[in-house]
């Protein structure tokens, strides 16, 4: 009842005033607390989510701080960098991850440079005169003195519709007896079969990355922007969870956990495929 | 004054930490340091967008302070600019985008801050620089008396920190400190 009060004057501030009215002593204008509330960066849903920054985010937390990474801190922390809005997370769902990651026993914190996520990035291209999403996934990877970003996977329709191997009788093959003859039937199944990919292994998952570079290099895929980004979080023991950005008013913007999955075995390589898969 | 006591502060953390010099990992007190000089960087830029943006602004100092501005800057910088209902990001160099905003065909141009900022942590880059970002917030009124316009919107700005750690001279002794340039900036409008 205390939350649905809270919410409701939450939502009615929200509605009834604009940030940025007032201006304090040094001639900045005050922010009515929105701001301060929004996870403003990717490293900032980090920090919150481990209990390494003061509740007004000024103040970093370090090993030595006695606030580090505290319990109550941190279960206030998560439990507002859920978008509460547009996504279904069910309560009992959010409630089950929040206890198992702030338990008492097995605490589970997210490390930046320990693997296990990665971004999603929809940006536009242009392609054969046409503007194309492509999706890119990339990961951080050690190098040289530091890390770097790195494009690991890459989902583009046209070069998915250009792969498409038949099956059963409509898959042209290369007869057994074909290298008595020199593969002299390569000329007809190469030049006159359109599906060329007809004629390779069982195994055969064309390589897009390569591809797109190639592409790229040639010229004929000219990057124009980025349209958006997420994240996915494979980190937490037995977890998924996809971190999205939300600009819009209120106090629950910025970056904050879009879906969130309980994984059993198997479940993490399901889901990775439709990831990948999807578009 | 205080961007200069920032950078003394950090002239003088660098030499008391002279006999560590292979020791390139920053601790939170230095951190706290480079913040602090990182934000006067950001503090004179946002100056400068309210004087170039300023319909007062004369000319010839808009483009003295542009050139102000871009000093600021790494020499590759880009801004990458959106807006709420076009999530697609315009690039524009840095110079481009001062220019634009000197343009804007309003009466009158007021170019506002919020009083919070949030600045990540640093991030070591393969070439040895550290990399962080400051998050900014701007509000920005423009007024057309002619065509009876009057625009207002709220930005949030991620300001690209590079932070590289460097020597000089100083009465014989080889002083090292650390000095910050600005880089790309990501320009976001805000649904407030």
């Amino acid at each position: 009842m205390r939350i649905s009060i809270v919410s409701l004057l939450l939502i009615f501030i929200s509605f009834h005033s604009s940030p940025g009215q007032t201006f304090n002593s040094s001639g900045q204008l005050e922010d009515d607390g929105r701001f301060a509330a929004s996870t403003k960066q990717v490293n900032q849903f980090f920090r919150r989510f481990n209990a390494e920054e003061s509740k007004e985010g000024n103040i970093r937390y370090y090993p030595e701080d006695e606030n580090y990474r505290d319990r109550d801190l941190r279960r206030n922390f998560i439990n507002i960098l859920f978008d509460n809005e547009t996504s279904d997370v069910p309560v009992e769902l959010k409630r089950e991850f929040i206890n198992n990651v702030t338990s008492e026993s097995y605490p589970q914190y997210l490390r930046f440079h320990g693997g296990d996520w990665f971004a999603e990035a929809t940006t536009v291209f242009n392609f054969e005169g046409k503007k194309h999403d492509v999706t890119l996934f990339l990961k951080l990877q050690p190098e040289g003195l530091g890390y770097e970003w790195v494009i690991e996977n890459v989902n583009f329709e046209p070069f998915r519709q250009a792969f498409d191997k038949p099956k059963g009788d409509d898959k042209k093959f290369l007869h057994p007896l074909s290298h008595e003859l020199g593969f002299m039937n390569l000329r007809k199944a190469i030049q006159d079969n359109p599906k060329p990919e007809s004629y390779t292994p069982k195994d055969f998952k064309p390589e897009y990355l390569t591809l797109f570079i190639y592409e790229i290099k040639k010229g004929r895929l000219k990057f124009e922007t980025v349209k958006e980004v997420k994240y996915h979080f494979f980190q937490i023991d037995k977890w998924y969870f996809e971190l999205a950005q939300f600009n819009r008013p209120g106090f629950n913007t910025g970056w904050l956990i879009s879906n969130l999955v309980k994984l059993d075995d198997g479940d993490k390589e399901v889901i990775l495929d439709f990831i990948y898969e999807q578009r | 004054m205080k961007k200069y006591v920032s950078s003394l502060l950090i002239l003088f953390m660098a030499s008391t930490m002279m006999a560590m010099a292979q020791d390139d990992n920053i601790s939170p007190s230095r951190k706290q340091a480079i913040d602090s000089l990182a934000l006067e960087k950001v503090k004179d830029l946002s100056k400068y967008i309210s004087i170039i943006g300023s319909k007062e602004t004369q000319f010839s100092e808009a483009t003295r302070v542009m050139d102000r501005a871009e000093e600021l800057f790494a020499p590759d910088a880009e801004m990458g600019v959106s807006s709420v209902n076009r999530s697609e990001i315009a690039y524009y160099k840095i110079r481009r985008y001062f220019e634009r905003l000197m343009a804007l065909n309003y009466d009158r141009v007021n170019i506002s801050w919020y009083d919070i900022h949030y600045i990540s942590d640093l991030e070591r880059q393969p070439d040895g620089r550290y990399v962080g970002v400051i998050t900014i917030y701007q509000r920005f009124e423009g007024t057309s008396q002619e065509a009876g316009l009057n625009y207002r919107d709220t930005t949030k700005k991620d300001i690209t920190i590079y932070v590289e750690k460097k020597q000089t001279q100083i009465a014989g002794r080889t002083i090292e400190f650390w000095d910050v340039l600005l880089g790309d900036v990501r320009v976001t409008e805000t649904s407030a």
